[in-house]
């Protein structure tokens, strides 16, 4: 059934900070299959951001490999990883998720358009998109006139609509207050257990935490915990 | 796709700094206008100029025979049948004339004046200064006729008038020396321009019959278009074989000099004026960038290539290029529209007469200037916009979005 999503073989990444060189991630391995959920969790510092962004292509290693549905990323070129990114991948960041002159519809649409998708069925399935994270009333209104709350569920929507491989979502809770934050988690708990989508979340929050099947800990850039929860 | 998304966006972020976007609007309509307004009437000023060149019996085309022009007389005429027609489009033609000028001298009972004593054929005369001088008394009726018509300040040098008889001296084509009474017709105003004092003319056939000669001493040619000048006077050099064809720029290579350096005026105004625009453009342009950095790292991060972005910030400066060039464009031709009488330069009238033109200056808004100015607006919009843009998308997302 479920192939790998993310397959990841002893990771580095150093960051040449003014002559001190910074080992984000010192030999990370990590494997990913599809429909899971997992959370990053580990103190600041420990990696957690390093490695969402080399699985989504953001960023690149500097040893060890690094495989996205069974493609190498190392290889590709800036635009080939920006086109994979398109394809592949939903991203849900921290902030400035959305494009202010764009209404929350927009928002959602402009992903398909970037894809090549037609006029008429961008806008229905981004309104189905909505309508699915019952945001159908709030398509109108640009990201100006809405909650912290509602603009991330807005770029839920959008991470979803294209109907990515993988959905990361980096700290998406931090701006938030914990009633927020619960809704925002139970409805990417939901995304997973109903439409199988496969999650990876980076965060602090042990709330946030909490609703994902298994925890990978980080420490140091390595890897020190790797479970999978039980209910 | 991503063209019409980046235009989209483009649009939505014009309408979301209005204020900002009015303002660099309204500079891009006035510095239209301004460069439109400069251009025109350094336009003006320049077909003002070629009009008196050419206009002065040069025509945009004039056939000789070799020699004349140094030492100008009847020896150095040619023969023209009776029943020549030029050989150029009749759409390119505005007209021509046949002439004799030879050097001479009038006098009257007290003063003497050397002089170019022209034949014509008045009626071809529509393509010179003669088709617009005002004449005081009459014009000659024909190239039959007898009498002369002079300028107004040979007349008042001479102390004569219309209606006196004058002798004019000059040389037939026998070598020997004429001479001949003419009633003065008519005096022309030709704006106290030296053609005043320096021709006199009279019938063609008149001044043939004096010459002893069937010749002319040129033929002028005057085009409806200028810069056709060198096809046409193509088409002359192979009818008019082993005669000189020159145009109005060989003919007087100073003019030909103002005029070609009266186009790089035009060029220096708008250069001077668009680029005090498009520095406020660039910066403004930074300006608006740098305030999207995260957004156009996120864009990037979702898998927007560097070329969308740069597209959607060179629409957005062409698109306010575009509509204030439009604007622009629009007050100057009101502006033209308003200033079809002429602009009158009054004071420095004077001053400028002794320059060769005349007081009131009429712009002139050829279309060709109109597409130049719209064309290089949007090509400096692109400009101005390009380097702001690939800035923007120098650092990577992930950098842009940390901010
Ligand atoms: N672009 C960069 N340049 C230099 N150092 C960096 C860069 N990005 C990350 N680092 C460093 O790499 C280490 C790991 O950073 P990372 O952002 O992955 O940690 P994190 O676990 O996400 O932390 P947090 O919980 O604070 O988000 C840190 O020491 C950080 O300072
Ligand atoms: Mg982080």
């Amino acid at each position: 059934m479920s192939g790998e999503v993310v397959m990841a073989r002893g990771l580095t990444r150093v960051y040449q900070e003014e002559a001190v060189p910074v080992h984000a991630l010192r030999g990370v391995d990590f494997s990913l299959s599809s429909s899971e959920f997992v959370s990053l969790s580990g103190p600041s510092g420990s990696g957690k951001s390093t490695l969402l962004n080399i699985v989504g292509g953001l960023d690149r290693q500097d040893e060890g490999i690094i495989e996205l549905d069974g493609e190498e990323l190392a290889p590709l070129s800036e635009g080939d990883l920006a086109a994979l990114r398109l394809r592949k991948i939903g991203f849900v960041f921290q902030a400035y998720n959305l494009v202010p002159v764009l209404s929350a519809l927009e928002n959602v649409e402009f992903i398909l358009q970037l894809q090549g998708v037609g006029s008429a069925e961008r806008k229905e399935r981004a309104g189905e998109a909505l309508k699915s994270l019952g945001l159908s009333e709030l398509q109108d209104r640009r990201p100006g006139e809405m909650s912290g709350g509602q603009q991330q569920r807005v770029a839920i929507a959008r991470a979803i609509v294209t109907n990515p491989v993988l959905l990361l979502a980096d700290e998406p809770s931090a701006n938030l207050d914990s009633e927020t934050t619960k809704e925002l988690m139970e409805l990417l708990r939901n995304l997973n257990e109903t439409q199988g989508m496969t999650i990876i979340t980076a965060t602090h929050d042990p709330m946030v935490m909490g609703y994902a099947k298994r925890q990978v800990h980080l420490r140091d850039g390595t890897v020190e915990r790797d479970e999978v929860v039980t209910d | 796709m991503s063209a019409n998304l980046a235009f989209q966006l483009s649009f939505r972020n014009i309408l979301r700094h209005r204020r900002r976007n009015a303002m660099l609007f309204a500079a891009v309509a006035v510095a239209v206008l301004g460069s439109s307004l400069s251009m025109g009437l350094v336009r003006g000023w320049q077909y003002d100029m070629l009009d008196g060149v050419v206009g002065n019996l040069t025509g945009h085309i004039k056939v000789h025979a070799p020699g004349y022009l140094d030492d100008p007389g009847i020896q150095r005429g040619f023969e023209l049948a009776s029943d020549y027609q030029p050989d150029v489009p009749s759409e390119d033609l505005m007209g021509w004339a046949p002439r004799i000028s030879v050097p001479a001298v009038i006098l009257s009972e007290r003063e003497t004046r050397g002089i170019q004593l022209v034949g014509i054929n008045p009626s071809a005369e529509s393509i010179s200064f003669l088709d617009k001088v005002v004449i005081d008394g009459e014009n000659l009726s024909g190239p039959g006729d007898g009498r002369m018509i002079i300028g107004k300040e040979l007349a008042r040098q001479l102390k004569t008038r219309v209606g006196l008889r004058l002798v004019i001296m000059t040389q037939g084509s026998d070598g020997l020396t004429r001479e001949r009474g003419f009633r003065i017709a008519g005096t022309y105003d030709a704006e106290g321009t030296g053609l005043e004092k320096a021709y006199v003319f009279s019938g063609l056939q008149t001044i043939q019959s004096l010459l002893d000669t069937e010749n002319v001493t040129e033929v002028s040619i005057r085009l409806n278009e200028e810069p056709k000048k060198l096809s046409i006077q193509a088409l002359l050099v192979d009818f008019f074989i082993g005669l000189e064809v020159m145009n109005w720029e060989e003919l007087n290579p100073q003019a030909a000099g103002l005029y070609l350096f009266t186009d790089s005026i035009i060029y220096i105004f708008f250069f001077f004026i668009m680029g005090a625009l498009i520095f406020g453009l660039v910066n403004t342009l930074i300006a608006s960038v740098m305030e999207r950095t995260k957004e156009f790292g996120m864009l990037r991060a979702l898998g927007m290539n560097r070329r969308t972005i740069v597209l959607e910030v060179v629409i957005e400066s062409v698109l306010i290029m575009t509509f204030g060039m439009i604007f622009g464009l629009v007050l100057a031709y009101f502006s033209f529209l308003g200033l079809e009488d002429g602009l009158n330069l009054g004071v420095w009238a004077e001053g400028l007469e002794s320059f060769g033109m005349r007081a009131v200056l009429y712009p002139i808004m050829r279309v060709d200037d109109f597409v130049t100015i719209a064309l290089m607006s949007l090509f400096m919009g692109v400009l101005a916009s390009y380097w702001p843009a690939k800035r923007a998308t120098r650092i990577t997302p992930l950098e842009a979005m940390r901010g």
